[in-house]
């Protein structure tokens, strides 16, 4: 029995627990959260409360060390509820705390990570500027080494809880004419009256996942001590970033499959119950067609991205593979907002009927981890071996 | 034993009560999403997506409040040979204990049928209090919980909305709906309630629970341990017996009235007296 997809009875409770959480939860509050664009700080404490926060981060910090495929249920279950509150989650969850687990000491740990995984304090990552974002060389915020630590400087963009953070883990060059050779994580907390730090700039409006903040973090000449230097040695931030990519994209995927699906089954319900020259619309082939499609994409999605975090969690290398389960689920995931948006005729393009919100709730997968244009480019690149 | 220790003890649980051993009875019923299809006239194929009875949490939730009151254990039962989703949830949402009664010739046995296997492992069982949900979401039978307590002797409350337990007097304040109004009712414990929607909002679980509940290795026992044989509770014995599933009818089809105004509202009128007889 080496080839076995079937999650086991245990795997299925536990999605079962997470889907039960997020409909309770969640999906009274899918439009408002939308409508509203703001953070919504009293679901995040009855949420940071089950303690899922925690999900892959060592007991003796709180959290509950669960293996990748069970992380990979939770993001899947999580994003079917509001794409923007899992974006908010799981930049907790996963990136914005993974250099301070892998590298932070213990004082850094307790200070930071500890509340992070109680959701006390928000934490976010930051890599993007006004000129690179999938061209991470092209970073041009500066650390520099001075007595006893770093002095930051630069300005970041486009950081999905950066409105509300009080850490994060930013990355910055020694020097930008190193390219990617020159990156480095600091863990750089918010400037308050007794420590130096990053203080937020402007909030960015967003076209879909609109209840995470998302906005500028300004560094003006900060100060951090040496034990907020997150790696082992210099320059090899991008390596660093590397061993969470898998991950980042594989969690992409399954947000990409959990919108897909909502915006797919809320389209079946409507075509079964939309009556046009006298019958449901579901019963015409051309509508029955875009069902069918979807499905076999979906499916084929599905099963490629758990195989993936399946390599992930038997440490079995699987960069590219990972880039081409993200590839296809994104993309599967474009055509079936586009779809739905089709099957609601007129009404989708009215905000009261749900396709308009997961079409645009969907297009941030494009950008998240990467353009598809520069992934595309890799793989192109890869498969014809030049 | 340290006497003052002792004395102490026992004047707390005079004046609060002591530890409550409480059994919930649970069921797994098909996900309102699964697809249910009839397979033959007493077959139907169910889609493998399970969920506990909605009631049976409001027990499940009923019972762990009085624990964290009274102190005590919390041990959840069902009657099933296959899932086994209402023990885990009973584990992740705080439960103590859970245990799942299985044997091959349950099969096809009837709602009484399953009360007497429960009363068969309660029977002689130290307990101050079962509860169950007030039907079960698929069958809608409602008969399991009552079946249990009068198989046990002890009385029993349908569908109560509050629940007080004076664990020092053994005495439990039940509130249940009438028309017009409530019934407020007392009953000595050990007692059998059923759980109606407005009792408690079942806990969502958390996470470091769900984990535990992943791990848990449910307790099974089968016929033979509770000393029951097939001819006792299996098919054979059943006092209901299903003649016949059929499937809900399907929609009609949608009749466009092409006629134009007046002549089509009065063949509306026409067909919702004569076709649909609505009016």
């Amino acid at each position: 029995m080496a080839l076995d997809f079937t999650l086991s009875e245990e795997q299925e409770f536990f999605r079962q627990m997470v889907r039960d959480a997020v409909n309770r939860l969640i999906m009274p509050r899918v439009q408002e959260l939308d409508e509203k664009e703001e953070f919504p700080w009293d679901l995040w404490k009855d949420f940071s409360a089950l303690g899922y926060l925690g999900l892959r981060h060592e007991e003796k910090y709180g959290g509950m060390e669960t293996d990748t495929i069970s992380q990979m249920i939770f993001y899947e279950e999580l994003a079917r509820g509001s794409c923007g509150f899992a974006m908010a989650a799981i930049m907790q969850i996963l990136m914005g705390t993974y250099f301070i687990a892998r590298f932070g000491n213990e004082n850094i740990k307790q200070r930071v990570l500890v509340p992070a995984i109680k959701g006390e304090k928000i934490g976010t990552i930051c890599f993007t500027e006004d000129q690179s974002g999938s061209d991470l060389g092209g970073t041009r915020t500066l650390a520099t080494k001075v007595d006893g630590g770093w002095k930051i400087n630069g300005r970041k963009q486009w950081i999905t809880n950066g409105p509300i953070a009080e850490f994060c883990t930013c990355m910055a060059t020694v020097d930008p004419k190193l390219g990617l050779k020159g990156l480095n994580f600091y863990l750089v907390e918010k400037k308050t009256a007794d420590r130096d730090g990053f203080t937020p700039g402007q909030r960015l409006h967003k076209l879909g996942s609109r209840c995470s903040v998302t906005g500028e973090l300004v560094f003006d000449n900060v100060f951090v001590p040496d034990e907020n230097f997150l790696g082992e040695e210099i320059g090899k931030g991008v390596r660093y970033a590397g061993d969470i990519l898998n991950e980042v994209r594989i969690m992409t995927a399954m947000n990409a499959l959990a919108i897909s699906k909502g915006a797919m089954e809320d389209a079946r319900e409507y075509a079964k119950n939309r009556i046009a020259f006298g019958n449901p619309i579901s019963k015409y082939q051309l509508i029955r067609e875009k069902f069918a499609k979807y499905w076999a994409w979906y499916e084929a999605s599905w099963n490629y991205a758990y195989k993936c975090a399946w390599m992930i969690q038997n440490k079995i290398p699987c960069t590219n593979e990972c880039m081409l389960a993200k590839y296809h689920a994104t993309e599967m995931c474009m055509y079936a907002v586009e779809e739905a948006m089709r099957i609601y005729g007129g009404n989708a393009f009215c905000t009261e009927y749900p396709p308009q919100r997961y079409w645009r709730d969907a297009k941030f997968l494009l950008y998240g981890g990467g353009t598809h244009e520069v992934l595309c480019d890799y793989l192109g690149r890869i498969f014809l071996k030049d | 034993m340290n006497f003052g220790f002792h004395l102490a003890f026992e004047l707390w649980h005079l004046t609060l009560g002591g530890p409550m051993e409480i059994y919930v009875l649970a069921k797994q019923v098909p996900d309102p999403e699964a697809i249910i299809k009839v397979k033959s006239d007493s077959e139907l194929e169910i889609e493998n997506k399970y969920f506990t009875s909605f009631f049976d949490e409001i027990a499940i939730e009923a019972g762990l409040k009085l624990k964290e009151k009274f102190g005590g254990k919390v041990t959840v039962l069902t009657v099933d040979n296959k899932k086994v989703d209402a023990l885990r949830r009973g584990i992740a949402m705080g439960a103590d204990e859970a245990i799942q009664i299985t044997d091959p010739a349950l099969e096809g046995a009837d709602p009484f049928s399953i009360a007497k296997v429960l009363a068969a492992h309660l029977k002689g069982k130290s307990f101050d209090l079962i509860l169950a949900g007030r039907q079960a979401m698929d069958d809608d039978a409602g008969i399991v919980g009552p079946a249990v307590a009068e198989l046990l002797g002890i009385p029993h409350v349908h569908a109560v909305i509050g629940l007080e337990v004076d664990d020092a007097k053994k005495e439990a304040k039940v509130t249940r709906e009438v028309e017009n109004g409530k019934e407020i009712l007392s009953s000595p414990l050990p007692a059998l309630f059923t759980c109606q929607k407005g009792l408690h909002t079942p806990r969502i679980p958390l996470v470091m629970n769900v984990m535990k509940a992943m791990k848990t290795q449910i307790k099974k026992m089968d016929l033979a341990s509770l000393g029951l044989s097939a001819a006792e509770v299996g098919l054979s014995s059943a006092k209901i017996k299903v003649s016949k599933y059929s499937p809900p009818p399907k929609r009609s089809p949608v009749k466009m009235i092409k006629e134009d105004m007046p002549e089509n509202v009065k063949t509306l009128v026409r067909l919702l007296k004569e076709e649909a007889k609505v009016i």
